[in-house]
């Protein structure tokens, strides 16, 4: 058990390898890493590089060939897979790409959709607070369809900010963006980072916006090799 | 090959696993279009073949036709064949029943009756006679042995006293099962012996005939024929015998077309339906593809002609592989009725026997044609709105298209806290529609079912049996009117001296498993309104035990058991109606009341009209109340004894009740389980027939479920997935799909059951007035909608956890991942 609590997050030799012989792909490749918490980490590599299923290993959305992942001193892959989606909910937050709202919730439901699979009582306040943080006030009864990509975007980090979970994961989240929103939202994500506390790694390719984290790990063929 | 073709057949390919549902319900759906017609024609053609094979060929008799009449009769220009026969008589043996019968060649022709040896007799003294009746003689022979017959024969009406006769065995009949075990016998006798018993002027015959064919005549047709050639002779409806059996076998029933095309437009029905709804389900989420053909440049038309073709394309591998599988499942099921319906008699061992060499071809080639044009037809059907529908999507939506709900409203009040319950809610509100669609082309097959289970479940053997005999066992005096041998059989003799005593009475009540024993009188009547003086009815005294029976089937006027006792009123069964329509309530009868040798004048008032089972009036339509029919009589004129035991069936109570029985050899008994035996037996096939009709119903609405289920789950794939990645566990996936399975389930139980429950009454209410399978009672099918409910959530909650399980076969990010 990882003891040091400034570590909110600790990889100990994570494998993830994928078909065989010749064709077998070390997507992720004997890596170890530490991330400290309320901090902001970017993840950057090229395309292939292993980034993306690294931070599925991280968010125990994908289950590792060999190696550990601590987050808050719990080995997540110890645990069996609905004591796993629990402890996602409750502890992990996700950004994706392509949002990935639910098209039949409005944007407040989205928001709260993490709280209530996990029977949490909900703090109305609070929940209003981070949706007046991410500035979608109005939009609380608007549907995802009729939303613009940064409006969907920030419900998605609103309703990783909802369950104020111990880490937030980024998957290229301004990957489908113009980048006049680009900007904006990685503002916001950081701000709200800050503001509420919490530790934020996110993967993307973009160098700019890897200028703004407050620590960059460089990955290539699986491996870490700059951090 | 076309483009449009190519992109259809590529289509098809790429979109394996929505085409393999789909093509698995076109399979299903032409198996069962395929099905049913054949095992319906099949069991038809089985029976009728047996039907031909054992049945007489005659279309009609006439009964009492003299020698001249039977003379002009064979002449008239409609009748193509005729025979003769002639009921002489009976042996007079004690327990045995055999009967002296002549007939002509053409009749034993129609009879279909054969000799296992020797010939037809000719001299005076020459008889036919079979191993059966050798035996119940005693006596022992060969062809060109003699016997010697002790028998009566009918003259004035009645069986003469007694004869005996040495006779010479011309040939010998085969016994048949069912004449062995009810020692029932025919022997045949010579004409010149017929001749010689009755004299000229009594001797009558039933003259056989068949009617010519003329075109293509229907059942109908031909009944009219037989009916009116009987006018032009001045031949009575009550001696004329249609052979309904056999032209039902051998010619159309007019009722029969509708029938069936009711059947197969219930079924088309069903099958459009749910081909319809899996089509309107599956299609909708493929609407950004054709949106992406459009943007390359792809026309309206092409558009529609892809769509159609790929139905086309999945349709035609899928109905050969369902007519082929149909063929062997109809024979299975056709096979499978005949071990179902248990009858261990002639009949069914032919109808096995025609089935299992072949005789009878199951399927024919326009059956393959219907099944296949009408499935082709529902495919087409339910492309029709698809093919519109992707035909008028704009490039542009289609593209951006995220999900595949249309017209979404861009706001919507929602739920302030979000449970699973909710978002289960959220996803079947979102898709009223396809709900809708499922839920009502469920229903639909459910009313249907509800329906015919109600009639089924009317259609109860224990009630009918129930009905046509009261307690479980009924004793009563051999009566035999007209036998000069047997005087004291006459009623009226009989009550001077009826076996049926307190003793007797006593004696059964002793008997263990004996509750109580009812005894119901009869006093013989006639007179006005009845037509002619030898028309005889009966008054029936009904004990006070079935006051409550008789007050409740009261159908118009009113009468108490009190008002019955009086001996001046009585109440009169419904069916008298059938017979004496002028009979009406408050009418005074002026009856002449038998009672042994006295007879005297009563005038009785009709104080209501009633519907009543054949058990309590034992065919004795005048209802009184026993202590009022007793006061009328001198003597004792108990007719029946009802036994009302513990047990419906009790072996050693039957035996001990037979001995009785025997020992007195003035009595006979009827039992309930005879009477509940035959109406099973006869109910059985039906009822087979209908639950496997409604049982392949319930499977092509089944399907229904089964597809929006897992197409529900396909559209949603990546929202599901996207779901477990925040957080939501396997358990509540699992749960989230029962209870979407729940809403449907309960939405169509609701619907079938409750419609059904309605629609079903006044369907009872027409079979009973049409006198179906003999229904008399509404019985809720409280069977059929238990079944219809743990069937169709066992099913729901079979298939959450196989929907469940092969959600999660894909990982999480392969889920998250799914539409990129």
């Amino acid at each position: 058990m990882k003891t040091d609590s400034s570590k909110i997050l600790v990889l100990e030799d994570l494998v993830k390898y994928y078909g065989s012989g010749e064709s077998l792909v070390r997507a992720v490749d004997h890596t170890s890493l530490e991330i400290e918490r309320g901090k902001f980490t970017a993840i950057v590599g090229r395309s292939g590089s292993g980034k993306s299923t690294l931070l599925h290993l991280i968010g125990g959305l994908d289950r590792p060939d060999g190696g550990k992942v601590w987050i808050e001193g719990k080995d997540i892959f110890s645990l069996k897979d609905d004591r796993l989606a629990e402890f996602r909910r409750k502890k992990i937050g996700f950004i994706f790409q392509d949002f990935n709202l639910i098209p039949s919730l409005n944007v407040w439901e989205n928001i709260v959709l993490p709280l209530g699979l996990d029977n949490r009582k909900l703090k109305k306040q609070d929940i209003k607070e981070v949706i007046s943080r991410i500035g979608l006030t109005d939009k609380e009864e608007t549907m995802p369809n009729a939303l613009s990509g940064g409006q969907k975007q920030r419900t998605a980090i609103a309703r990783a900010l909802a369950t104020r979970p111990a880490i937030i994961l980024a998957d290229e989240p301004t990957g489908n963006l113009d980048s006049q929103t680009e900007l904006e939202v990685m503002s916001l994500m950081k701000s709200c980072v800050t503001d509420f506390g919490q530790t934020l790694v996110m993967i993307t390719h973009d160098e700019m916006i890897a200028q703004m984290a407050d620590r960059v790990i460089e990955v290539a063929d699986g491996k870490v090799v700059n951090c | 090959m076309k483009m449009t073709t190519r992109v259809a057949f590529d289509n098809m390919k790429y979109g394996k696993s929505k085409n393999i549902l789909i093509g698995i319900a076109i399979f299903l759906t032409t198996m069962l279009l395929f099905i049913v017609p054949t095992v319906g024609k099949g069991f038809i053609d089985l029976q009728f073949t047996a039907t031909n094979e054992l049945y007489p060929s005659w279309h009609a008799l006439y009964r009492n036709v003299d020698s001249d009449a039977a003379r002009q009769l064979a002449a008239h220009h409609d009748i193509s064949r005729y025979g003769l026969r002639s009921d002489a008589g009976y042996f007079n043996l004690k327990d045995a029943r055999i009967s002296m019968i002549y007939m002509d060649k053409e009749g034993m022709d129609l009879y279909k009756i054969n000799l296992a040896e020797g010939q037809y007799p000719g001299e005076k003294d020459e008889i036919v006679i079979s191993p059966g009746i050798l035996h119940e003689l005693g006596q022992e022979g060969g062809i060109g042995d003699t016997i010697t017959v002790p028998y009566q024969i009918f003259r004035g009406g009645e069986l003469d006293l007694t004869q005996e006769k040495k006779f010479r065995i011309s040939g010998f009949l085969e016994d048949n099962d069912a004449g062995l075990e009810q020692r029932s016998y025919t022997a045949l006798i010579s004409e010149a012996f017929l001749k010689e018993e009755i004299p000229g002027e009594e001797l009558s015959y039933r003259f056989l005939l068949q009617i010519k064919d003329t075109g293509d005549p229907t059942t109908d047709d031909l009944e009219i024929k037989i009916s009116n050639i009987a006018k032009q002779f001045g031949i009575s409806e009550n001696d004329i015998n249609i052979n309904s059996d056999y032209l039902m076998a051998n010619y159309v029933d007019p009722a029969t077309l509708p029938a069936i095309v009711i059947i197969m437009v219930i079924i088309m029905l069903a099958g459009a339906i749910t081909v319809y709804s899996i089509y309107y389900v599956s299609m909708s989420q493929r609407i950004q593809e054709f949106g992406k053909l459009k943007a390359i440049g792809a026309t309206r038309r092409q558009i529609r002609q892809i769509v159609l073709r790929e139905g086309l394309c999945i349709a035609a591998l899928a109905i050969p592989a369902g007519l082929l599988t149909g063929t062997p499942v109809s024979k299975a099921i056709l096979k499978a009725f005949t071990v179902f319906a248990n009858r261990d008699d002639k009949y069914m061992s032919v109808l096995t026997e025609l089935l299992e060499t072949g005789k009878v071809s199951i399927g024919c080639w326009w059956i393959y044609l219907l099944a296949a044009i009408v499935t082709l037809g529902t495919v087409y059907f339910s492309l029709i709105r698809p093919m519109h529908v992707a035909a008028k999507v704009s490039e542009v939506e289609a593209m951006r298209m995220q999900d595949t709900v249309k017209n979404r409203k861009s706001c919507r009040k929602g739920y302030e806290y979000l449970s699973v319950s909710r978002l289960t809610w959220r996803n079947l509100t979102q898709n009223k529609r396809k709900c809708l669609i499922t839920i009502l082309s469920m229903s639909a097959t459910g009313i249907f079912l509800m329906v015919v289970a109600t009639v089924m479940s009317c259609a109860n053997p224990k009630e009918s049996a129930g009905s046509s005999i009261v307690g479980q066992y009924e004793i009563s005096p051999v009566i035999e009117e007209n036998n000069k041998e047997h005087p004291e059989r006459k009623w009226t003799e009989i009550q001077k001296n009826n076996p049926m005593d307190e003793t007797l009475k006593s004696q059964i009540e002793e008997l263990p498993g004996v509750d109580r024993v009812d005894a119901f009188t009869n006093i013989q009547v006639t007179g006005e309104p009845f037509d002619e003086a030898n028309d005889v009815n009966f008054i029936n005294g009904i004990p006070e035990e079935y006051a409550r029976e008789l007050e409740k089937g009261v159908t118009r006027g009113e009468a108490t058991y009190e008002d019955l006792k009086s001996g001046d009123k009585v109440i009169i069964d419904r069916a008298l109606l059938h017979w004496y329509p002028d009979l009406d309530i408050g009418q005074k009868l002026s009856l002449t009341i038998h009672d042994g040798n006295r007879s005297y004048n009563k005038k009785i008032e009709i104080a209501a009209i009633g519907t009543y089972g054949s058990g309590l009036t034992n065919y004795a339509y005048l209802l009184m109340a026993k202590e009022a029919a007793d006061s009328l009589c001198e003597n004792n004129s108990s007719l029946f004894y009802h036994v009302i035991a513990d047990q419906d069936y009790d072996p050693a109570l039957e035996k001990s009740l037979r001995d009785i029985v025997k020992t007195s050899g003035r009595l006979e008994m009827r039992t309930w389980k005879e009477q509940y035996d035959q109406y099973k037996s006869s109910m059985a096939i039906t009822s087979g027939a209908c639950y496997a009709f409604l049982g392949v119903l319930a499977v092509i609405s089944i399907l229904n479920l089964i597809n929006t289920m897992i197409n529900s789950v396909h559209v949603r794939k990546k929202e599901l997935g996207m779901m477990q990645a925040i957080g939501m566990s396997d358990s509540q996936l699992m749960k989230m799909l029962q209870m979407e399975g729940l809403f449907y389930t309960l939405g169509t139980l609701v619907i079938s059951i409750g419609l059904g429950s309605l629609a079903g009454y006044p369907v009872f209410l027409y079979a009973k007035k049409d006198g179906l399978f003999e229904i008399t009672t509404y019985h809720y099918p409280l069977t059929a909608a238990i079944v219809i409910s743990v069937v169709l959530l066992l099913i729901q909650v079979l298939l959450a956890v196989g929907l469940s399980r092969s959600v999660r076969k894909n990982s999480l990010i392969e889920r998250i991942r799914f539409s990129e």
